[in-house]
């Protein structure tokens, strides 16, 4: 049962489930099982890009107009997005690659992991332009109660998931005593926390995320710290994508198109499915309400922003086979949102600066003395 | 005006949708109904409607998960009178 790095057993990827079935040797995709993971890898390669492209400098000087309490607003928010991209910036690897049995999917998982990475590096290199010394913005990130609470639940699944299989591919299957603790491991008990960890991921990916979103995005609306929103709208687009992928694992899975036991898994703890994405609504609520403790700011409340997380929370549980839990939550509060979440693909008017993708590198920050010429005291 | 279709929204009005000028959505969108949308090219599915009745083509090849009966507006186009809720 221990992992082999490259599994000598003949197998056919095509009937192999998308996790615990034998782990992948080949690295092969010119037959795929489920081809949408590598069109995602394709997308999101496509969507490929690097924080130092992106000018973040002039935010220095908007962000020392800021009042404290919208100075609060927006390094709250920005811890959050570093702990989120933290947690997904490895995680999917740790625990969903040793359990990986398709090769599409392997991929996928490594580009998605990876893409996090990026956005962990661009919240430095927009930190390092803000404060000379950002340390104590990172530092807080694992003091701060709120964020832990956060931190806490997002990770919990993860973590329990890799314990047990860390037992199951180190003892197998039967009661395996740790530090005292008796854990009962089967395959269909990992099965099991393999579900919720994904659905957790789907939570975080689906509304946590966006709640920050709607942060940074509330800045920009009023042209301020308009670097770090280009920042987070190339981050906005690949989170959509990395969304999409765990939709699929969930649907794939909920309409038996994959493992049949995962289907019975499904069904069975469809109630805590339900429950970890409404406790993922019920903290961004709190959170919200953490981030406007000391006033709220033009354009954006706490109340506005607890409308928001309803209001997504329908959209994403509809997604996955749930009614909309928030009936009266049907139309968009922020509908300013929906423009700096559209992916600009397709380039129409490059010389509109809302254009992501003809902004990137494009801004001259040099100034010269000879331009300040005509200027009188 | 055989490109020309029917599309009713949430049991609204009939509204006339030409299918060789835009996708479903921004068709919808012309006749100023509120949609739900984020990246409006297929991946992400925000925009997901509930297809009651008629047929739907997809222009680009959708990426987000379309469950059963659910169609992508932001990425096909009718081929017939429509029923869907949004």
């Amino acid at each position: 049962m221990s992992y082999s790095t490259f599994n000598q057993e003949q197998n056919n990827p095509l009937t192999e489930p998308m996790f615990l079935g034998n782990s992948v040797n080949v690295a092969r995709y010119d037959q795929q099982k489920h081809s949408i993971f590598e069109k995602l890898i394709e997308k999101q390669i496509s969507f490929f890009w690097r924080p130092e492209e992106i000018d973040v400098s002039r935010d220095r000087i908007d962000f020392n107009k800021l009042t404290a309490s919208e100075k609060h607003v927006f390094i709250s928010n920005l811890k959050y997005q570093t702990l989120l991209d933290s947690i997904q910036g490895r995680s999917p690897n740790i625990a969903l690659l040793p359990i990986v049995s398709l090769p599409e999917l392997e991929t996928w998982i490594e580009t998605w992991s990876f893409f996090e990475t990026i956005h962990s590096r661009s919240y430095t290199h927009i930190l390092r332009n803000l404060f000379s010394d950002p340390s104590e913005v990172f530092e807080d990130i694992v003091i701060n109660e709120q964020i832990k609470i956060r931190a806490n639940d997002i990770s919990k699944y993860y973590d329990d998931l890799i314990f047990y299989t860390q037992l199951l591919q180190t003892h197998g299957e039967g009661d395996v005593v740790v530090e005292g603790k008796t854990h009962t491991v089967t395959q269909r008990e990992i099965k099991k926390k393999l579900f919720l960890c994904i659905n957790s991921v789907n939570a975080l990916e689906a509304i946590r995320f966006y709640v920050s979103f709607a942060c940074t995005f509330a800045f920009a609306e009023r042209e301020l710290m308009e670097g770090n929103a280009k920042i987070i709208k190339l981050i906005a687009r690949d989170e959509n994508v990395h969304l999409t992928s765990t939709q699929h694992i969930l649907n794939l899975w909920q309409y038996g198109e994959d493992d049949p036991e995962m289907k019975e898994i499904a069904e069975e703890l469809r109630d805590d499915a339900y429950e970890i994405f409404m406790t993922a609504v019920k903290q961004e609520k709190q959170w919200a309400h953490y981030l406007f403790k000391d006033g709220s700011m033009i354009g954006l409340n706490e109340s506005m922003l607890c409308q928001y997380v309803e209001y997504i929370a329908n959209l994403r549980m509809q997604a996955i086979g749930f009614d909309a839990p928030f009936e009266n939550q049907r139309s968009n509060p922020l509908p300013w949102m929906n423009k700096y979440l559209v992916s600009d693909n397709v380039q129409v008017a490059p010389q509109e600066s809302e254009i992501t993708s003809y902004l990137v590198g494009q801004i001259d920050s040099e100034v010269n003395a000879s331009d300040l010429g005509d200027f009188d005291l | 005006m055989a490109n020309t279709f029917k599309v009713t929204v949430n049991g609204g009005p009939e509204l006339a949708v030409d299918a060789t000028e835009g996708t479903l959505l921004e068709a919808l969108e012309k006749h100023q109904l509120e949609m739900h949308y984020h990246c409006r090219s297929g991946f992400c599915g925000a925009c997901r409607s509930t297809l009651k009745s008629g047929k739907v083509r997809y222009t680009t090849e959708p990426l987000a998960y379309v469950r059963k009966g659910d169609i992508l507006p932001c990425c096909c186009v009718p081929e017939s009178d429509l029923d869907i809720d949004h």
